[in-house]
Order: C-alpha cells, then structure tokens, then sequence
C-alpha cells in the first residue's frame, strides 16, 4: 500500500507587523482502511454513505470563512454542497500553523485548498475509471459523483471510498479551469445561519464540560496586598486563587464569581504613569521633529523653495469590544490541557499554554470555538494562558470569563498616531508630497526580533500600509515613520492593521489639496492616477493605478458623482489599496444636521463601495463585510480609548459608545469589478480604511469644515 | 438556598439560587440554555434579552426573585423547527455575520412586532436602538424585520 506524503506550502505575507503566521501545511497522506472512510488529506473526509466533511482552517468570526472555505473545497472536489458538513481544525498533525488575520484567509487558502480537493476528486475518478475499465478521460464528476456519460453511469463518491483510499495521493493534482468553478462566484447565504438564529451556534462562552466551575479574575501586575475572606464568604464562591495575570475568584456559577469578586479586596503595586493626552501630545512633537525619523520612501527631490500646506491629522487609541468578551474554558489533568476557546491563533494558543504550564504543545488540545466577534483581539492567547494556569490551580475544569469592563481595562489597544501632512501645488497639481507618520507598533508579542530590525525602513513600512505606498503620481514624495513607544499599554493588531489612521490621513488631506486647487475630489484623483506606470512596486507592495481608477469610475458611477442631491446632502469621496491587493473607492453621502439627532451627529445615509479583490469567491459574503467595515468605521468617528495613571477610562458601551442601528447608514452598497484573474484577495480589513476619509471628505463638503482629529467633534 | 419557580419556553422550572443572581445566569449556567448572550451586564448591550410574556427584558437586569412566577421565551424556545417569522427573515435576508449578538435582536423584534404588527424605520430603530451589533448587520436587521412584519 502507497502512503505518500507532499506538502502544501503557501508564503508568508508580511513581516513581524502582522503577527500572524499564515503559512499553511496541509499535509496529504493515504488512509490503509480500505473499509473506512477516505481520507485523502486532512481537509476532506468522505464516509461510505456519501457524507462528505469539510474541516474549515480558519476560525469564524463573521466574516464567514466557514461558508466560503467551504465553497472552495466543495466546488474543486464537484461534492453536493447541499449536503457537505463542516468541522473546524485544531492544532495537531496536519495543522500546524492555524491562524486567521490579515484579510488572507481566502487568498492563503485558495491554491492549498483547491490543491486538496482536486488530489481527492482525482484519486475518485480513477477509482471509478478502474472499475469501469474506462479511459479516466471520459468521466466527469457532479454533485459528489462520477459519471461515465457514455454509457450512463454513475458512482457516487461513496461507493468510492473503498476503492480510492487504496491510491497514491497526487502531487500536483490538476485543477479546475477557472471557468469550469460553477459555486465560487455565486451567492451563497452563510452555513451556520439556521444554528444562529435558533441559538445553537457555539460560542467560547457556551462552552461547557461535565464538574466544570467558574471564575472571574480581578486582574493586576502584583498584589500590595489582597484579603479574600469576604469574598469566600459570598454564596457559590468554591475558592480564591492567584495566578500571574491576577486574583482569581471561583464560584459554583458565574454570578457567585463575579459577586466574590466584588467583595475581594486587593491592591496593585502597578506604578504606570501612563497618560494618554501627554502621548498625544508626544505624537505630535514627534512627528514634528526631523530626530529618530525613518525615511520609507523618498522619490523626487523636494524644493527648499516650494511653498505648502500643513496639516496635523490625529487618531486615538482605540478598543476592539466584540460583544462575547474574551474567554476560555480550560481542563488541566494528568498534565494535559485542554482548551476550548474563541481564537483566531490556535496553534499560539497551544504553543503559549504548553510554555505557561510546561508541558509538550502536543498534550495541549485545543477546541476552535466560533467567536462573538474577533476584530484582531482574539489573535493573542492571553486569555487562554490565564484560563489554564486558573484550571491547573483549581484541579477542575474552569470558565474564566472577562466582564465587559475587564474586556476593555486588558485591550490590546489599537494604536493613537499623529500624522503631519505637508503638500506643495503648482499649477493646480501637487508638485510635493511630505507625510510623517508617528505611531507606536504592536507589541503584545513581546519586542520585534533583532532580524526584523536589520532594515529599519522595510520594518516600519509594515507598519505604514496607506502612507508609503500613496498611489498618486507627485514628482516628490517623501514618507517616513517616527516610533513612540508605548511599554506600559498593550497594543495590538486590528481590523485593517495599521491602515486606518494612515488612510484617513492620507485621503483626507488629498482632498484639502483637491479643495486647494478648486478642483473636483474625482478628477484630481483620477489626474494624479495617470501619466506615469500604472503598475509600480513600492517596498514590498504592487499598485496598480489602472485597477484603481477602474473602482474610482465605478464608484463614482454608481454612486451618481457629480449629479443634484437633495438639500442638505453631499458627497464625500476616498480610495486605497489595502497591503498592495484589494483596491478599493468609496462614496459617502452625508447631511449634516444642525442639531445631532443620534450618537453619530451626522447623517450617513448611503454608501457606494467599489472593490476590485480579484477572485470573487462569495459576493454575497463580501456584500455583508462592506456593511460590517463601514459600521466598524464609523463606530471610530464616536469612540476612543483614553488612559489616566495607565489606565484606560473606559468602561462599557456607554463611555465608549458604538454605532447602533438608528445611526447606520440606510443604504450600504457594493459593486464588485468582475471576478478576475487567478487569486481571491482579501476583503474583511480593505473595507475599513476608505469609509472615515470618504464620509469626512463629505462633512468638509457639507459644512467647510476640516475633521483632522478623531473621535469627530463638529462644534470643536 | 432560596427556590424559585418560573416557567422558561413552556416548561415549569424551579431552581435554587442567590436570590440576586440574574435570570442571564440561571438560563446560562443552571438550564443550559445558552443561546441567551452575556455581553455587558448592565443592561445597554441588548445581547441577553428575552420574553417576558410578549416583552421584551434584558435577562441580566432581571434577577431570580423577580423572575419567579412569570413566563419567559428564550431564542431556543422561538419555534420547534426554527421556522419563526423572525427566524425566517434573518436567514433569508442573511443578516447574522458572527452572530453572537443576534438572538437579542431576534427576541426585541418579536416584542416590537407583538406590539406594533407593521413597524416604520424609526419605530424599528426605536426599538432595536437599545442592542449592539460589532458586526455591523443594521441595515440587514432593518430589511428583516420588515420582512418578517409582513410573513407575521
């Protein structure tokens, strides 16, 4: 019997700014049970009856990974979707590197996936064609079977199994011509929907064991001193443990743990001045200075002589707040672990549970649960390592569960900036282009290694996604980075990483020069997207100017660009390329009352995206992230993080407000560029940064005034 | 402990607890009925609401002792078959992205339509104003629930 092993590998994408790994293993190996299911690889499992099981790599927080992995699997492998069931990969064997981030779930898994499935939808023919004694040529596959359309007959991939197990794995499996893809590129409604809207969807937090206790943890550097008497005196209360992230107070219940923990008096020797209005304040001085700034891309040289416009653009820190805060059920025994827990790292989980209690990451499992939300902060494993050590400490399985106010005090917070923005025009066209960013980088995961630090500017370029990579042609264009750190607060990725400050800043202020110019925000863009190569490489990123005036025309189409609004509305307009891929314009249309009805202020009463992302794998999917984005956006025109003595003042949705559903935009549409090309792009972070400058750019049309500073403050 | 008897999707319950713990923990962690969410508790994130009668309550703000003796509806108790109008109107209208927040929208929806049968937008913003959606799936709530106003 043939066991053959091959490797599937797709490349990283991007340095230590995104710390996630999305290198991908699957592994191919043949099953000897002649009599049991087939097993081709570790994506697909077809039993006997015909019951195909798809495993979903990437973790699903609504960006619906688990219908659209799916969707390629199903599609390559001609399984009935109808009837395809779902199971969700842990670490293990085949799985080595599990993590979803950075908009590439799709992209990242598209040629591995297709790989898979064509090898299983090979070895099915050929078993078929075996038992035929027919030329494998002649027969197609449909609807989980094949046919023989000659002399009419068909196997289902059940009858298969048997048969197909005993092949060789292939290689290099041939795929699909793109055009023979008959589900990717349809709208496809969500495979979990039913089990949401019956409550049967398992989240983190539903997760539950036979014994399992509770816990809520008051969380701290180091105790000056703790008196936990009270708090064992509260009904329910089991036990009072210390772990290294804090106090934790154990209970028969949730309730009888959050209530001991009311009743537990502890102070923290934690001496943090941290305070986020002097980091502003440093921000700006920062990036005002020429000290400790590092060029990321200078082109042209810029005239001592030419005269400019400033301007300052500002972003604060900001929290993720997934409505299921953080989490973690988690059981030590015999020394094992085992974990269920609503990430987008499992295999970081695994890796920094096993280094927490020391033990081997393979005696860690670790259960992929669905997630309440995810945005970047479930990315770290912070909340899984505190769940086990609680556990070990507690000899019975145990719940931690963050409350909505610890969920916000232990963020890993999304970076404030200072942009300073400088451009000089001639003849109504920009002639030089100075942006200096200031930021802090994420450091969660502990200080960048000393590799990542050899070639400082291809470092911080990583983190300058939407400055370095403007895609206007200006004879002079200088971009550059300052650090502020920030070693007291935790930062942390985000959704659209780094680039929504940078695209505000930058879009933002293309339109003032637009302004400056008199001329119309469209055809300036357009102008200032022509007359040079439409393709160009900028550190490691590809534009392409063509690809972007494509979505700007489309946009602009669609949207009714230039045509009569009703009173009191006006258009706002921003483009981006998100990490060199996803090319993206947005129109806003906006009125701005003059007394703010709502939280929000102002009235967003349509959206026009238009997306060029390559491959279109669900439109249906994409449709619902550009609604997502643009909520997620503006949620950031009413909310910040603000810190005091190192910490953040914020509490719950009250203080730190999000946009509901009197303030989302009425209309939210997407056009899509036809599906092209050979890979899907991401689209769950380049539907973020475009959606603030464009509804900005409208305010500025609305009421002739510049928002340059975040949350918006129309009367400031 | 104290004991208290209320009736949950039909059926009669009686549970001993605090006589302050919420109603959101007794489904949760006592009956095993999770598809009631926590997500702020103190009542302004929306994700724990249920029925009470034909209202809607946020089941964190509601403790045992207050519970006891009156009659509940959770989203697992909505329909046998997940074939509520609501229910309906979120699937075909492809509202839920994570999700989680979702069974809060769905029972406040009930509650609004059990009270106001054909809901304008600003009755249903009104309404719905009071939940969070991280997700951002407003504007496919708002398109739901119209349709589920019309299928009820």
């Amino acid at each position: 019997m043939t066991t053959r092993r091959a490797f599937l590998k797709t490349s990283v994408v991007a340095g230590a700014a995104l710390v996630v790994g999305v290198t991908w293993d699957g592994e191919l190996f043949a099953i000897d049970k002649p009599s049991a299911a087939f097993i081709p690889n570790g994506w697909i499992r077809i039993e006997p009856t015909g019951k195909t099981i798809l495993t979903i790599g990437k973790s699903e927080m609504g960006q619906g990974v688990r219908t659209s992995l799916a969707m390629i699997l199903a599609d390559e492998l001609d399984a009935d979707w109808s009837g395809v069931e779902l199971k969700q990969a842990s670490p293990g064997p085949n799985f080595k590197r599990l993590g979803t981030g950075g908009s590439w779930s799709i992209g990242g898994s598209w040629t591995p996936l297709r790989n898979a499935a064509a090898a299983a939808r090979t070895m099915l023919v050929d078993a078929a064609a075996a038992r035929w004694g027919v030329d494998r040529a002649t027969c197609t596959t449909s609807g989980g079977a094949v046919r023989h359309e000659a002399s009419g007959r068909k196997l289902t991939y059940g009858e298969l199994t048997a048969n197909a197990a005993k092949l060789p794995v292939p290689d290099k499996p041939v795929l699909k011509a793109m055009s023979a893809l008959t589900l990717v590129g349809t709208p496809q409604s969500r495979r979990d929907a039913q089990d949401i809207v019956i409550g049967n969807a398992g989240y983190g937090i539903d997760a539950h064991v036979p014994g399992m206790v509770y816990a809520s943890i008051e969380r701290g550097k180091k105790v000056k001193h703790l008196d936990s008497a009270a708090a064992r005196r509260v009904t329910g209360v089991i036990d009072v443990v210390t772990v290294p992230s804090g106090v934790a107070i154990i209970g028969e219940n949730t309730w009888a743990a959050m209530k001991g923990r009311h009743s537990l008096v502890v102070e923290w020797d934690d001496a943090s001045t941290f305070n986020s209005d002097d980091h502003m304040k440093a921000l700006q001085a920062a990036a005002a200075a020429k000290e400790k700034v590092t060029v990321t891309r200078s082109e042209g040289s810029i005239a001592e002589t030419l005269t400019g416009i400033d301007a300052t653009y500002e972003y604060p820190f900001n929290v993720h707040a997934p409505v299921e805060p953080m989490n973690c059920l988690a059981s030590v025994r015999d020394g094992k672990c085992e974990l269920w827990v609503p990430t987008q790292a499992p295999n970081r989980v695994q890796e920094r549970v096993a280094a927490a209690l020391g033990i081997k990451p393979d005696d860690v499992q670790v259960n992929v649960t669905l997630l309440g939300g995810g945005f970047g902060r479930r990315l770290n494993a912070d909340y899984a390592v505190e769940a086990a050590q609680v556990a070990r400490a507690v000899g019975k399985p145990v719940q931690v569960l963050w409350t909505r106010k610890d969920d916000m005090a232990h963020g890993h917070f999304h970076m404030a900036a200072v942009h300073k923005m400088w451009g000089a025009m001639e003849d109504g066209k920009p002639a030089a282009w100075r942006h200096t960013y200031a930021t802090t980088y994420h450091n969660v995961n502990g200080p960048p290694e000393p590799e990542e630090l050899k070639d400082l500017a291809a470092f911080y370029r990583e983190i300058s996604w939407g400055v370095f990579d403007i895609p206007y042609v200006i004879p002079a264009i200088e971009t550059s980075f300052v650090d502020v750190e920030t070693p007291s607060i935790s930062i942390g990725p985000w959704r659209s990483v780094y680039a929504a400050s940078s695209v505000f800043a930058r879009e933002s202020f293309i339109d003032e020069l637009a302004h400056a110019a008199k001329r119309d925000p469209l055809e300036f863009r357009l102008s200032l997207l022509d007359g040079a190569k439409d393709v160009f490489k900028v550190g490691s990123l590809t534009i392409d100017r063509s690809r972007l005036r494509r979505v700007l025309k489309l946009a602009a189409e669609k949207s009714g660009w230039g045509t009569p609004l009703p009173e009191g509305r006006v258009r706002g307009l921003a483009c981006n390329v998100y990490d060199g891929e996803t090319h993206t314009a947005y129109v806003a249309e906006v009125s701005v009352p003059k007394t703010p009805q709502h939280g929000l202020g102002i009235v967003v009463h349509r959206i026009v995206a238009a997306i060029d992302c390559g491959v279109v794998v669900n439109p249906r999917g994409i449709a619902q992230q550009v609604e997502s984005g643009a909520v997620w956006a503006l949620s950031n025109l009413m909310n910040q993080i603000t810190f005091a003595n190192g910490r953040a003042q914020q509490t719950s949705y009250t203080d730190f407000p999000v946009l509901r559903m009197s303030d989302c935009p009425t209309v939210i549409e997407t056009y899509l560029v036809p599906s092209h090309g050979e890979q899907p792009l991401g689209i769950g972070e380049p539907v973020v940064p475009p959606v603030i400058p464009a509804v900005l750019n409208a305010v500025f049309a609305a009421t002739g005034k510049r928002i340059r500073r975040l949350p918006m403050r129309l009367d400031a | 402990m104290p004991s208290f008897s209320f009736t949950v999707n039909g059926r009669r319950r009686t549970v001993q607890a605090d006589a302050d713990t919420p109603l959101l923990w007794i489904l949760r962690d006592t009956l095993g009925l999770r598809g009631t969410k926590y997500g702020c508790g103190v009542g302004i994130c929306g994700a724990c609401t249920v029925l009470e009668g034909k209202e809607s309550v946020r089941s964190c703000q509601t403790t045992v002792t207050e519970a006891a003796g009156k009659t509940f509806t959770t989203i697992e108790g909505l329909s046998a078959d997940g074939n509520h109008p609501c229910q309906r109107a979120w699937i075909d209208e492809d509202v839920s992205q994570c999700g989680y927040c979702q069974a809060g929208f769905i029972m406040e929806t009930c509650a609004l339509l059990a009270r106001k049968p054909h809901p304008n937008d600003a009755d249903i913003d009104q309404a719905l104003d009071g939940h969070v959606c991280r997700c951002g799936t407003y504007s496919r709530m708002r398109r739901a629930v119209h349709r589920a106003a019309k299928t009820t």
